[in-house]
């Protein structure tokens, strides 16, 4: 579903990923972990195709398209979703506007009708009961006063309303308390495990992965994947620390 | 040739004015009318029509506003020439009417209009004015409000060219509430002028609003705001957007009289600037004398944000949306000032209509 090869990126001429190559296939979860400042969330921009973080090398495809090639809205278009370490706040743009806005633009570039304020609406109510996000918060400005709590589940409605094809989530677990952890795991399985998606899920600790069990974590140091395998590293990388395993 | 008197821009309070096409203008003949029966947003209230100033009576019902012979003294330059006959209301006590919409059809060269609202003690009225056409529309508004007289007003300018001059001149009396509310919204200049007078104790005055430039547009506003008397309150909510090579101007002036202890004054000015070309112009200014009073103000100057915009795109927004989202959220302060839903809905759709064509 997703190649990447060879990946090479900078911001402000700053390099920060340095020949990074993983192939996620449908069906798959795939944990990062590495340590701060590894570049990450760097990859998650990258592929999500935000402004200023420049791609000096590699290829990236996703469903044999080529991903870099197309714009941020039209990566979302095509099943693409980027779960933000850190959410923004959007004063004056509540929740529902926002995201019946961007469903709906989504549905209408693949050529699906738009769906009316009533049943986006039953749509948002559902997703947000299901992660225990408080009706109330539906209404209020994106993420504005929001916990740092709040705002993750809030990307995990967001992921659930939107159903992409493929999804990576930045830190989701972090500054989640246990039973939300609880939640936005079950979330993720929910939403994202089937046959025809895949998640690429960024985190530190090993907590989320036993929820959300991965079939294959990769470790990243200075912009590279340094070391892969299955479940069994993240509980590694938890007892040792990423020095030792990455050495 | 008309002899026309102009402010020059070495004149403090006029140097952002770009008033030179009035000239032009002013020796321009009127062409031919617009219907403009789509330009009333349907309040069930007296509705007015004047093209190029002058009363369409066939497709006017004015209720208790007349139109007659007005005669007000100004030293204001540009509503000093808004002579000749204009639109009066006058309310006598607890008096209320339903609201008011006035329809400014301009079709080119210069027209000219003074109007004088009057509401006496407990006296109620709303009125909404829409400026549409080509032209100079130059408007010259005196209100007074006696005790606890109520009078919201929302104006909003919609002429695809030419230029719109408003001048309003108020006296709010004790315990009246005055709002005034703009939305600058057309392919026009315009001028914005007000002077707020708040003479009896405990008076509410509010002037504010949203002027969107585009292309080579100039807008401004310019408000001074007087407190004369105790426990007075006044609110200045503007906001600019300016796109391409177009210029906004924001000037806004709160005055707090010696003996007007107690007053609580908010003046936020705030301009959003889409273009690295475009100009916002901003120039808060307090004059205080009294000791014990509350002055906030705020004067900022930005762009969209770009982190705001990519979140909005990274789900599928595409950007000229994202922009137009941010910017509709920018301006809804300004706007959210509007009493009447169905008014603040029929001024954010043309601030919608706005965002759409220029992004
Ligand atoms: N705008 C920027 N300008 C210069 N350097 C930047 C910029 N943004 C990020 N960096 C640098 O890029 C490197 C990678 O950052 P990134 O956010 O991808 O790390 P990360 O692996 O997600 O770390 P963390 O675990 O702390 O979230 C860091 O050294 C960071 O300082
Ligand atoms: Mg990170």
């Amino acid at each position: 579903m997703l190649k990447i090869e060879n990946l090479h990126a900078e911001i402000d001429g700053k390099p920060i990923l340095k020949g990074l190559s993983l192939t996620v296939n449908a069906g798959e979860v795939h944990a990062i972990m590495g340590p701060n400042g590894a570049g990450k969330s760097t990859l998650g921009y990258v592929l999500g195709g935000r402004p200023g973080y420049e791609v000096t090398a590699g290829s990236v495809t996703f469903d044999g398209h080529d991903l870099l090639d197309m714009d941020t809205h039209d990566r979302a278009a095509a099943g693409l979703f980027l779960g933000f370490q850190y959410p923004v706040e959007i004063p004056g743009v509540s929740n529902v506007q926002f995201l019946r806005e961007a469903l709906n633009a989504q549905r209408k570039s693949r050529g699906e009708a738009p769906l009316s304020g009533a049943e986006f609406l039953k749509l948002a109510r559902a997703q947000a009961d299901l992660l225990g996000m408080n009706q109330e918060m539906l209404k209020r400005p994106v993420n504005v006063g929001f916990s740092g709590g709040e705002k993750k589940r809030n990307e995990m409605v967001q992921m659930g309303i939107i159903a992409p094809k493929f999804a990576i989530l930045d830190e989701t677990d972090s500054g989640l308390d246990i039973d939300a952890l609880k939640a936005v795991g079950e979330g993720i399985n929910r939403i994202m495990r089937a046959p025809d998606k895949a998640v690429l899920l960024i985190t530190h600790y090993e907590r989320l992965l036993e929820y959300v069990e991965p079939d294959h974590v990769h470790v990243l140091v200075d912009g590279r994947i340094v070391r892969s395998g299955g479940p069994e590293l993240a509980k590694q990388l938890e007892a040792e620390g990423y020095a030792e395993v990455a050495a | 040739m008309t002899t026309l008197t102009l402010p020059s821009r070495r004149e403090e309070a006029w140097r952002w004015s770009k008033l030179d096409a009035l000239r032009a203008l002013a020796d321009q003949p009127h062409g031919t009318a617009l219907i403009a029966d789509d330009h009333f947003i349907g309040l069930g209230g007296p509705r007015l029509v004047f093209v190029d100033g002058v009363l369409d009576a066939d497709r006017s019902t004015p209720g208790r506003v007349r139109v007659e012979p007005l005669d007000l003294a100004t030293d204001h330059p540009l509503g000093k020439q808004a002579t000749g006959p204009g639109w009066r209301l006058t309310l006598d006590t607890d008096q209320a009417t339903d609201p008011i919409e006035i329809v400014h059809i301009a079709t080119g060269g210069a027209n000219h209009l003074p109007a004088r609202i009057t509401l006496g003690e407990d006296a109620a009225a709303t009125i909404v004015e829409t400026y549409v056409g080509a032209g100079w529309s130059n408007r010259l508004t005196q209100i007074t409000l006696a005790r606890s007289a109520r009078l919201m007003r929302s104006v909003r300018m919609l002429q695809s060219s030419g230029f719109i001059s408003h001048r309003d001149e108020a006296q709010v009396g004790e315990g009246a509430s005055l709002v005034s509310i703009f939305l600058g919204a057309g392919g026009m200049d315009c001028r914005v002028d007000g002077a707020l007078h708040c003479t009896g104790a405990a008076a509410y005055a509010e002037m504010g609003g949203a002027l969107l430039t585009q292309g080579e547009q100039n807008q401004e506003a310019a408000v001074s705001l007087r407190h004369d008397a105790l426990d007075g309150q006044s609110h200045q909510t503007w906001r600019a957007v300016a796109k391409d090579r177009s210029t906004a101007s924001l000037a806004a002036r709160v005055e707090v009289a010696r003996g007007a202890q107690k007053t609580d004054g908010e003046q936020s000015l705030r301009g959003l600037l889409l273009d690295r070309t475009s100009t916002i112009n901003l120039k808060p200014e307090l004059e205080i004398f009294a000791d014990d009073v509350k002055c906030a103000h705020g004067a900022t100057v930005g762009e969209l944000d770009r982190t705001a915009l990519f979140y909005l795109t990274s789900r599928g927004i595409a950007p000229a949306r994202a922009k137009a989202l941010l910017t509709r959220a920018f301006v809804a302060d300004a706007l959210s000032r509007i009493g009447t839903e169905a008014v603040r809905d029929a001024f954010t759709a043309d601030a919608d209509r706005w965002l759409e064509r220029a992004l």
